[in-house]
Order: C-alpha cells, then structure tokens, then sequence
C-alpha cells in the first residue's frame, strides 16, 4: 500500500473513530502500537513502563483526536504525542534511576580484563544513559529509531539544525567514552 | 571522520552504530490486548463527549476539572497584559509621555513623575519641579501631558483636548489595571494562606504556580509603568513580585514546610495581604 493511499486510509478510520466507531480505534491504534511501544521501550528500558507510556500516548491522543486537523500524517501527530509522554514519564523516574546508577558504580570494580564484546555492550550502554537527555533522545529517536531530524524537530519542538546538533555532540561523546576500545577493532 | 557522521570506514564507529541498535532492544511481544483494554474506554467516551476524558485516564480528567478555576484568572491576566502592552504601543508615543524612565533629553522634561491615584489606595504626591512651571489645569497628569506635547511639538500645536483625552484614557487605563492585579494577587493569595491545612498535590501547586505566575507578569509590567510611580504603590508592587516570585518558583513540585514558612515569612514581615486590603477599595472585582 502506497503512502497516499495509506493516509486516505487513516483519515477515513480517524472520521470512524470520531463518530464513535470502536473498531476503527482498535485498528488505528493496531497499526501504531509497537512503533510507539518500541520507542518507548528504547527510552525507558523497562517493558511496564514503556506499556504505560504507551497507554498513556494512545489514551491522549484518542481524547484530543478532534485538535488534529490532518496537516501532518498522524503518526507523525501520535509519535509527537509518545515522546512528549514518554519525555515527562521519564522525568518522574529520572531521581529513581540516578539514585540506582550512584549505587551501580558504587559497587562496580574496574575490571583490567575486558571481554570485547560484552564489556563494551555494557560500556556503550552506560555512556548512551549518561548522555544529556536532550542529546540522548535525538541519538535514540535517530540512530536507532531511523526518524528524520526533521520529524524529531517536530516532536521534540525544536529545529532540525538543533537536533543535528545534539546528535553530532551525542556521537561525540560516545566516542569519547569509548576511546579505549578503538586500538582492538583497529588490530582486529 | 567527522562528529556529525558515522564513518562506515571507522571499525569503531560501524562497531558502535551496530551496537548502538542493541541498546534497549525490544525482546518479547508487545502487550496490545493489556494496553487496549486501557485504552479502548477513552475511545468510546471521545466518541460520546468529544471534550471530556473518560474515567479510564485519572491524570487527564483530574487535569481538566483542576484548570477550570484557574482559567479566568489566565484570561483576566492576559487581558491585563494585552491592556498595558496597547497603551504602551499605542498612546504612549501620541499622548507623549508615559514611561518615566530617563531617555536621554526627554527624561529632564519628565523628571518629576506624577503619580497616578490608585483606587482605594493612599496616594502620596511628589511635589512637581520643572513641569510645574507650565502646568495649569488641576488634574496633575493631564498637565503633565500637554506640556510634554507642546514641548515636543512646537512647529504643530498639539491639540489640547485630544491630548487631555489620551492621558486621561491612559491614565484610566493604568488605574483599572492595577486594580485588577492587586485584586487578583490578593485573591491568590488569600487561597494560598487557605489552603494551608490541606495537604497539596503536585498538580494544585503547579496550577498555583501558573496563577501566580500569571499576576507576577502583570505585577512586573505595572512596575515598569507611571503606575508605579507612587511610591507607595511601587513598594506594594515590589514586595508582591518578591512573594509571587517565591510561589512560582516553588511551585513545581509539593512544599516543603521549610519552604512554605519562608512564604508565609515573606508575607508576614512586609504585611503584604493588610496592604493589599487597603490598596484594594472593598467590594472591588477584577472587572
């Protein structure tokens, strides 16, 4: 199916759904859910919370389906909705998760000996949720998730030249972080 | 190799963007049928009010139901803005001079500022210098005015009545707008000190906030105008920001009793409400 005719399609369904057609909700939402639920997944980490997330995304943009007036595709429009909900839910776990990553460090001792694989896993991992959150979000949203700068400007109600900033300073600082490993891959 | 791009000749930038798509990477099923069990309520509720949140989403009904006494108080504050803003922009430039701050020559010409009597409040009157050489009305801020006029256009003779009729307006203005705001902050804080046996969520002292918030502007855009300009008002005004500052500040999250006793300090020590009181005539609204 074609893009255009995929959104005649969602328009049509969307006119269902404000007449009060469940159906046409159940199949509205079937074709975003696990876009939104993934993203949220990689955001969070945490599959309950990227569940309530992603509730919580539909759940506001089913009740404000009469404020979209189709100027953009509503994915777009729903995605914008997700990483707002998933940007605030975050915050409000974001004191829990330093105090546990202050206890992670407290306990971790340097190891001398690193298994390539695994140990930079964990390393990347580590150096990509100390990001700065902004620079964060555009890495995931970008060089994971595949959206444009253009649709994380939009999202993230900034500009494209920003968002290309912050993944420029996001790769940056991954790199940074991950300096040591660069001999092994070179004499691999 | 640049910061802006992977370099897919770099092993360790191919390493890292491969390894990038591991992070968090979604394993299992996503639980549709869970999540639309939650979902499928507010669905059918927009289909049936379109504006009103089912009782399936807490967070958005609750929202709804606290914004609603608060909305007026947005409007009114925006009003406000609007009004001085206008009056600035507008009848400023044509009734000559309204800000009072020194700008170069003009400001010996309006050195002496006339305060602009406050409904209900005391007014305390400088005694005019200079301007008071060519003032001869009775009405001190329409003399004011149309000496400013002649004096900055003396090849076209302004037009007396006009002139007289732009102060009095801003004058009006100015008064009804202050009013306004000493009603407003006085009811904020009237609820604030209220409420403080009652235990408050986040979401009440973020609405608190956005009210004060609301005043505080209105409050710092009197200050910067001839409202201000008595010396009492502009003490009043001044104090207000402080303690309207301190609210919205803290408003982001559920008080602290350390942090409600500085407010409540603040207040008490500059008897901020009494003085809203009698600045505040009795029976006045924020019309």
């Amino acid at each position: 199916m074609d893009g255009q005719q995929q959104q005649l399609d969602e328009a049509d369904l969307i006119a269902r759904v404000r007449a009060g057609d469940e159906a046409a909700g159940r199949k509205l939402y079937d074709a975003h859910v696990d876009r939104v639920f993934w993203l949220a997944y990689r955001m969070s980490g945490r599959h309950e919370l990227a569940q309530d997330f992603t509730q919580d995304a539909f759940i506001r943009a089913f009740s404000r389906l009469n404020e979209y007036r189709g100027e953009a595709a509503f994915g777009s429009w729903l995605h914008t909705i997700a990483v707002s909900v998933i940007l605030n839910g975050l915050q409000k776990v974001k004191r829990f998760d330093q105090r546990e990553a202050v206890l992670d460090e407290a306990v971790m001792v340097p190891s001398r000996t690193r298994h390539a694989e695994p140990d930079l896993k964990e390393r990347l991992k580590k150096a990509i949720d100390a990001l700065p959150e902004g620079c964060r979000t555009v890495f995931l949203l970008h060089d994971v998730e595949g959206y444009t700068h253009e649709e994380i400007g939009s999202a993230l109600e900034i500009t494209a030249g920003t968002s290309k900033a912050q993944l420029s300073r996001a790769r940056a600082k991954l790199r940074e972080s991950l300096a040591d490993f660069a001999g092994e891959w070179v004499h691999d | 190799m640049t910061d802006t791009q992977w370099n897919d000749d770099d092993p360790m930038d191919a390493r890292l963007r491969d390894l990038a798509n591991e992070y968090n990477r979604p394993t299992g099923v996503v639980p549709r049928e869970a999540m639309w069990q939650a979902i499928a309520p507010t669905v059918r509720a927009a289909a049936q009010a379109p504006d009103i949140a089912p009782a399936g989403t807490p967070s958005i009904t609750r929202k709804r139901r606290t914004i609603a006494p608060f909305a007026w108080s947005t409007a009114l504050a925006a009003g406000l803005v609007l009004g001085i803003m206008l009056e600035r922009e507008v009848l400023a430039p044509r009734g000559g001079t309204v800000d009072t701050t020194p700008r170069g020559a003009d400001s010996r010409q309006v050195a002496t500022t006339t305060p602009i009597p406050m409904s209900g409040a005391t007014v305390v009157a400088k005694a005019p210098d200079r301007t008071t050489q060519v003032a001869t009305t009775n009405t001190p801020q329409v003399e004011r005015r149309g000496a400013r006029a002649t004096a900055t256009n003396e090849s076209a003779p302004a037009t007396g009545s006009t002139t007289t009729d732009i102060g009095a307006n801003a004058q009006q203005l100015y008064r009804l707008a202050a009013r306004q705001t000493l009603v407003q902050a006085e009811a904020l804080l009237t609820a604030y000190r209220a409420s403080d046996d009652q235990p408050r969520d986040q979401e009440s002292m973020q609405q608190a906030g956005r009210w004060a918030r609301d005043v505080l502007t209105s409050t710092r855009l009197l200050l910067d105008s001839p409202a201000a300009n008595d010396p009492q008002m502009r003490a009043l005004f001044t104090d207000l920001e402080l303690v309207l500052a301190q609210i919205v500040q803290l408003s982001g999250a559920p008080l602290q009793a350390g942090e409600r006793e500085l407010i409540e300090r603040a207040m008490r020590d500059r008897d901020l409400l009494p003085r809203l009181r009698s600045a505040v005539p009795a029976g006045a609204t924020a019309d």
